[in-house]
């Protein structure tokens, strides 16, 4: 085990590979690698920090999920999100960055990563780089990470406008998503300036179908409104569901009134 | 050598990093108090405070243990705090089989903790990682507003 | 009213269990004992042509069936399933052989890196394609085919359940040992007689060779009624063949994939209805009762008599057959059959009121048996019927009729809500002559020199509160505060076979056997001389003896009622369904502790309601169960269940200890037709299958929009 105290001595550990990194542990130990060598960042100052940068927040990705639903300044779609997630054991320990290195499509957090077109902050001894999220996944479990590389930071940009978002699980509380929806609008004098929407647990990854999006960019509500059947058409055509515990009918006809229902929400 | 502080107090164990803080605890350390349900944190049975922060033991490597503070129900016990809540729990008859009710107790101290005076959803949401079979919750829920509505220096 | 026995107090077992300090059957020390882990099958049905074993290091051992002293099957009702499998294997998930070790991991190491070769066959999976028919009972009154034949018209329908897996919070657990000719086995089990018995026969001594001792128990709910006298058998024999003690704890997964579970079900109902009335019923049911028979002859019959529902019909005919298929065996699961049936008719006849255009409530209360009328076995209900009364109670409770009327007209936005109400019963104690012509209960009371009593009974506190229960009966009648009166550990070396922890029956009939022993020991107390009573259960003289072969006769003395009521709310969105509430009004005779009857009630109701709902079992095609985790079997959290509310209607019963009757099952029985009705006010669709999920509930209300 190594517990480094600062971020380079971590990204010098991790260079000379052989390390698992461990944050909060609640998902590397769901089936624990017997003879794994942890590296443990969950107290690395650097990654335990949450800063506004005015559009955005800076969260570290040892930060928690509760410290996360207790900081007055992660956006209340992120904590919508958050609060969702397990329950709250679940929520001390389990962090922003394993949500995102987990590479599921169902990570609650991630979902809302998406929609806000966050940015991660990858650290290596070789510098450092912020891909997109959506770059940053390249399939079902596949993330643009290379061995030395750590998840130190995501940028979440505030969402502009309204938000909307909703996760079914199979309970009311320590439900895995089976399927969840995230939407952000902003409206100005009539003109939608900006629409994004994400669907998690639908496929391999988050999706979000940016050129569909823009269908709408720049519309009047009225327009939009006249466009809606064409534009939740497009969306019919573009998901395709995985099948899994829930079929991809389920899956599809979910995400489809989700959308059209964010959009009624807004006036479309 | 992995040491850290244990119901108080200081001790250390040395093993594989990625060995379960539960059954280090159940079988290193004879804390039998937390009970084993799932090993993948969707039961709560093995619940402890870690940090301050309730935790399910089956999910925490040996090597976050590393330099924290643990608190199981061997430990609570000996709180007078605790006294509220073996009063709370008794007066509904919240515990059946008992299984759950070590991390049941340890949810509602670390949820009065933060919350002293919770609604009854939060009450809900607090206990919401600890399953319980047998009680329909109605009666944990009810004890937690007991012993919320009594108080203690939680 | 602080007389009443009813009073709450604070349960025996409390301190123990909050603090910590009860042990479990894994939380003894393990020095010298070994760790037991178990290698089971990966196919559905085939034959083991060969099992090759790694290099086994000093210390460790292969259990399988040619260790077994005695016969390789273990006694539950028949003696059909295995210690350890023979040529061929049934379900996947049956044991194969045990790795016995000292070091946990390792042995695991061990197990897993086991080869079996297996020659598959072909495994039957479909109930429906099954041609082995374990049991079949079946009951009838009237001349069904000419009622048939005069009804206005005939009403038929079918009704699928899926399984239910109990979930107890502690999984299934044993230890074994052997010294000097003698096998003990200590864990967590209901019933310590029923594994005594199975141990002579596995083991091959007789039964004062054996010693079951029951463990702290952390739930139970039926699934642990038969498994443990199959675990118990493994580590048995396992220990006898290492010479030390060998413990089993299973792991969740483990604990889903191979223990018994409630039986699936599908009824075939034809209803002749006439002038307005059903006036015969023919019912088919079949049960899937897995690779072995377990328990599923006991469940049948529990099925096959309540098929009638809380009704009495003129003209009755009831055909129920378990079937093999190569599943995990069901067996035991709280309601025993009965679940399955009060389900299935309370939907039967809240269907044809909709086709009479009724109200179903009324419809179903003109049904209703009353006291005198025949069971459906030709026994008589002995007792009042106070279904009638308890429904008013728990509608002004619910504010059912207002609601129910309010959702039944046309709902519209985003979310829709539902209300239902069932009616049902637990046959109080064991089906049948069980309880006169097998279990022939014995219950002795010991009061020591210092004037302390002590039960002696084999009964298993499983945290439905017998500890408490049974002493406040014995410190009542004694006189004596409740402080003075304990009860023993549950160890067949020193209690006697008072019977299994199942059927409901603790209370009402072991409960008046400690009743009159402690009147008789009131009798003939001298302070300071131990004195011990025994006494015998008897049949009480109203009861029309039940005749098992022809199934006729009283198949309980007498009978616990229940109302109950759930309220639903859906996302016409997502499909996805909260409860807002559930309310339950229920009849067990005098209730014995308001609290622990309170929390029987509840528990019990959830589990009803989320066997509707939230739990299922799917498994693929080769017959594996994909839900075999926690993560994956749902069941409630604190959080779906917001409102839960529990009234008592007690009819005293005259044969209960100071009226009680039985309890523990009756609220598992009528949560899913609540629930199934609820959901079919939101749906606007006549439905007869559960579970009923969200894909389920979407889909529906897709199909009925177009």
């Amino acid at each position: 085990m190594v517990r480094p105290e600062n971020l380079n001595d971590a990204l010098k550990t991790l260079s000379r590979g052989g390390m698992t990194i461990c944050a909060g542990g609640t998902d590397v130990m769901v089936y624990p690698p017997e003879n794994a060598r942890l590296l443990m960042v969950d107290r690395l100052p650097e990654l335990k920090l949450i800063e506004d940068l005015g559009d955005a927040v800076r969260i570290g990705a040892a930060v928690t999920f509760t410290e996360g639903i207790e900081s007055p300044i992660v956006p209340e779609l992120m904590k919508a999100a958050l609060r969702r997630i397990a329950a709250p054991a679940i929520r001390n320990m389990g962090t922003f960055g394993g949500n995102i290195g987990n590479g599921s499509a169902k990570a609650d957090s991630v979902l809302i990563d998406f929609v806000l077109d966050a940015k991660l902050e990858l650290a290596s001894i070789r510098g450092t780089r912020t891909p997109d999220i959506d770059k940053f996944y390249l399939g079902r479990k596949k993330l643009d990470l290379a061995p030395d590389e750590l998840i130190a930071a995501i940028f979440l940009p505030k969402p502009k406008g309204s938000w909307y978002y909703e996760k079914v699980g199979g309970r009311e509380a320590l439900a895995i998503s089976r399927l969840s929806f995230a939407g952000v609008i902003d409206v100005r004098d009539g003109v939608i300036t900006s629409l994004s929407a994400a669907f998690g647990a639908v496929a391999d990854t988050v999706l979000r179908f940016k050129e569909l999006e823009a269908m709408l960019t720049g519309k009047s509500l009225d327009e939009a409104r006249a466009m809606k059947p064409d534009f939740i058409a497009a969306y019919d055509r573009a998901i395709v569901p995985i099948r899994g515990r829930v079929s991809e009918t389920w899956r599809k006809e979910v995400c489809l009134n989700l959308l059209r229902d964010f959009l009624s929400q807004n006036g479309i | 050598m992995i040491e850290f502080v244990l119901n108080g107090e200081k001790v250390s164990w040395e093993g594989p990093d990625t060995e379960r803080l539960l059954d280090v605890l159940r079988e290193d350390f004879r804390l039998t108090g937390v009970k084993c349900g799932c090993k993948e944190g969707e039961c709560g049975a093995c619940s402890v405070i870690f940090d301050g922060e309730l935790a399910n033991s089956c999910l925490i490597p040996m090597a976050k243990a590393d330099g924290a503070e643990i608190m199981t129900i061997e430990g609570l016990r000996e709180l007078d705090c605790f006294r509220v809540l073996d009063r709370a729990f008794a007066e509904p008859a919240a515990v059946q089989c008992g299984f759950c009710t070590p991390g049941m107790v340890l949810a509602a101290y670390s949820l009065l903790k933060k919350n002293p005076h919770p609604d009854e959803n939060e009450i809900r949401d607090g206990l919401s990682g600890n399953l319980c079979r047998c009680t329909g919750y109605r009666a944990i829920v009810e004890a937690v507003k007991l012993a919320a509505k009594e108080g203690g220096k939680w | 009213m602080s007389d009443s026995i009813g009073t709450p107090v604070i349960k025996k077992d409390h301190c123990d269990k909050i603090s910590g300090r009860a042990l479990y059957t894994d939380d003894w020390p393990m020095d010298g004992v070994l760790y037991g882990r178990i290698l089971r099958s990966k196919k559905a049905r085939a034959r083991i042509v060969d099992i090759h074993l790694p290099p086994l290091p000093e210390g460790c051992y292969i259990i399988d069936r040619n260790d077994v002293p005695g016969v390789n099957r273990v006694h539950i009702v028949k003696d059909d399933c295995p210690v350890f499998a023979d040529d061929t294997v049934e379900y996947i998930g049956e044991a194969i052989l045990m790795v016995a070790g000292p070091d946990k991991k390792e042995t695991g190491r061990i197990r897993d890196s086991i080869e079996v070769e297996y020659e598959e066959l072909e495994p039957v999976l479909d109930v429906l394609k099954s041609e082995e028919c374990f049991f079949e009972y079946g009951c009838s009154r009237g001349d069904l085919d000419a009622e048939l034949e005069r009804a206005d018209f005939v009403y038929e329908e079918q009704f699928r359940s899926g399984s239910q897996e109990q979930a107890y919070l502690e999984v299934q657990g044993m230890e074994g040992m052997w010294q000097d000719g003698i096998t003990s086995v200590r864990g967590s089990m209901q019933c310590p007689y029923y594994v005594h018995r199975a141990l002579a026969g596995v083991m091959a001594v007789d039964e004062d060779h054996v010693r079951v001792l029951g463990e702290v128990t952390g739930g139970g709910f039926g699934g642990k009624e038969d498994y443990p006298s199959i675990l118990a058998a493994q580590v048995a024999v396992a220990a006898k063949k290492t010479g030390k003690p060998v413990r089993c704890v299973f792991e969740r997964r483990e604990d889903i994939e191979c223990t018994s579970k409630r039986h699936p079900s599908l009824y075939n109902i034809k209803a002749a209805v006439r002038d307005g009335r059903v006036t015969a019923l023919d019912v088919d049911i079949v049960l899937d009762a897995g690779a072995y028979t377990t328990l599923s002859a006991v469940v049948l019959q529990r099925a096959v008599i309540a098929a009638e529902g809380i009704y009495n019909i003129p003209v009755l005919k009831v055909r129920g057959r378990a079937m093999k298929t190569n599943t995990v065996p069901n067996g035991a699961f709280r309601g025993f059959g009965g679940p399955q049936s009060f389900y299935a008719l309370e939907l039967l006849f809240d269907h044809i009121a909709q086709k009479l255009g009724r109200d179903s409530l009324e419809f179903r209360l003109e049904h209703c048996a009353q006291k005198g009328d025949p069971t459906s076995t030709g026994g008589i209900f002995h007792f009042d019927v106070p279904i009638p009364e308890m429904v008013e109670e728990l509608s002004k409770l619910c504010g059912y009729g207002e609601k129910h009327k309010k959702y039944a007209a046309e709902q519209s936005g985003r979310y829709r809500r539902g209300i239902g109400m069932s009616l049902f019963y637990h046959g109080a104690g064991f089906t049948g002559a069980g309880e006169r012509d097998m279990i022939k209960a014995v219950l002795r009371l010991k009061k020591n020199r210092d004037d302390n009593v002590e039960i002696l009974s084999a009964n298993m506190d499983i945290g439905q509160g017998l500890t408490t229960t049974f002493a406040k009966i014995a410190a009542r009648e004694l006189g004596l505060p409740l402080d003075r009166v304990t009860v023993a550990d549950p160890d067949t070396s020193f209690v006697p076979d008072s019977g299994p922890t199942v059927a409901s029956r603790s209370i009402m009939v072991v409960g008046e056997l400690i009743r009159r022993a402690a009147a008789r020991l009131k009798e003939q107390w001298v302070s300071g001389e131990e004195c011990i009573v025994e006494e015998r259960f008897r049949e009480p003289d109203f009861v029309l003896p039940f005749d098992p072969e022809r199934f006729e006769g009283d198949a309980y003395p007498t009978f616990s009622w229940g109302v109950q009521a759930v309220e639903l709310e859906t996302d016409t969105l997502t499909g996805y369904t909260r409860i807002l509430g559930a309310w339950g009004d229920y009849d067990i005779g005098t209730v014995i502790d308001e609290n622990i009857a309170r929390g029987q009630m509840e528990g019990g109701f959830l589990q009803g309601i989320s066997y509707a709902s939230m739990e299922q079992i799917p498994a693929d095609k080769s017959g594996r169960i994909r839900n075999s985790s926690f993560s994956d079997y749902l069941i409630p959290t604190a959080a779906d269940i917001p409102v839960l509310e529990t009234i008592f209607h007690p009819v005293e019963y005259s044969d209960g200890p100071y009226g009680a009757k039985g309890a523990g099952e009756l609220p598992t029985a009528g949560g899913a037709p609540a629930w199934l009705m609820a959901m079919q006010q939101i749906v606007c669709r006549e439905l007869n299958c559960i579970p009923f999920t969200t894909e389920d509930t979407l889909r529906t209300l897709g199909e009925v929009s177009e």
